[in-house]
């Protein structure tokens, strides 16, 4: 176990998530026995979803995978799958911490999650506001540039982990001592 | 059976997951990484056989991409289930969930390599466009069963 006093670091926003958890709706799925595993199960279907149709778009950024078809289509095609799996797990994933917010708010593992998450976003933008201006270039070909291999690599590293991260969570009370 | 579960998990390799305080878990964490990859290599295939996608590419041309990224993610997902099955084999026997999950795994494994890739290796025009569809949706749907009962054995399982 390590001695690492968290909840000071979230001490400003244990008041948000306790004014969270005295919400009726929040006490309803607390106490639910049913409602919640199923969250559950609905946010591990769309994870795989999400998860999977990036990393599949991330393996042809890297130029490992999916190499027979070019880039933009990869993309293109896969969006609006992104896009619907992200809802779905973002509903979940907010009905999870709406229903326990007690449990997430001093969990380091789910800090590291959502900071993850924010980080793959910015990487997400940055690929799209800068290297993808050059798609024209590398769009079919074999290899694309490092600044296309570099963002593929973030985004799988990232993703894993906040795959891991969720599926640790639980753990972090007998792991680190709060 | 269940004598077979006992003796599985009296084995010196399950007892040591059992007593640490951190491999099932991480295992369980790279199970889930694994299952993206499977999700993400069986779901390429699948749109284009529903026809959402690459549809300027042959269906053979991505199943032929995504074939390395399915098997090498169905290999991962094993080399990870198994040691969570070793550890904890009496249980598991017994819980229906992991029941139901090895029948629709074997289901979809044979489904898989034998039904799904014909169709997906199939000349472009010889497998119509109702099948394919019907095809990606038995596999959609017996992928999505098998993910449903792998979580629901940690809720009411084990």
């Amino acid at each position: 176990m390590i001695d690492i006093a968290l909840g000071d670091y979230f001490a400003p926003l244990r008041s948000l998530f306790e004014t969270v958890a005295e919400f009726e709706s929040s006490i309803a799925l607390r106490e639910s026995q049913y409602v919640m595993p199923w969250v559950f199960v609905f946010h591990v279907v769309s994870m795989c979803m999400f998860a999977g149709t990036i990393l599949m778009m991330d393996l042809r950024l890297l130029g490992i995978g999916h190499m027979q078809t070019p880039f933009s289509q990869v993309q293109r095609r896969l969006f609006p799958w992104q896009m619907v799996a992200m809802l779905f797990s973002s509903a979940t994933g907010l009905a999870l911490v709406w229903g326990n917010p007690m449990n997430y708010v001093t969990n380091i593992i789910f800090w590291v999650k959502m900071l993850a998450m924010g980080i793959a976003g910015i990487n997400a933008l940055a690929f799209h506001f800068i290297t993808e201006y050059t798609l024209i270039d590398w769009d079919a070909g074999r290899t694309p540039p490092t600044g296309a291999k570099l963002a593929g690599a973030l985004s799988i590293v990232l993703w894993a982990n906040v795959v891991m991260a969720g599926r640790l969570m639980p753990y972090a009370l007998t792991w680190f001592r709060e | 059976m269940e004598q077979l579960a006992y003796d599985i998990a009296a084995w010196p390799v399950s007892t040591a997951i059992n007593e640490s305080s951190w491999i099932f878990a991480v295992v369980q964490a790279f199970h889930l990484v694994a299952l993206a990859f499977l999700a993400g290599s069986v779901l390429m295939v699948d749109l284009r056989l529903l026809g959402k996608g690459f549809s300027s590419q042959p269906t053979a041309t991505v199943a032929r991409d995504a074939r390395p990224w399915l098997i090498g993610s169905i290999i991962a997902m094993a080399l990870t289930g198994i040691p969570q099955f070793i550890s904890l084999a009496p249980k598991e026997v017994e819980s229906p969930y992991f029941r139901w999950k090895m029948m629709l795994l074997l289901t979809v494994l044979i489904f898989t390599f034998t039904i799904k890739r014909y169709v997906a290796y199939a000349p472009e025009g010889r497998v119509g466009g109702g099948i394919s569809k019907i095809v990606a949706l038995v596999s959609i749907g017996l992928w999505t069963s098998i993910a449903i009962n792998g979580r629901l054995i940690g809720f009411f399982g084990v």
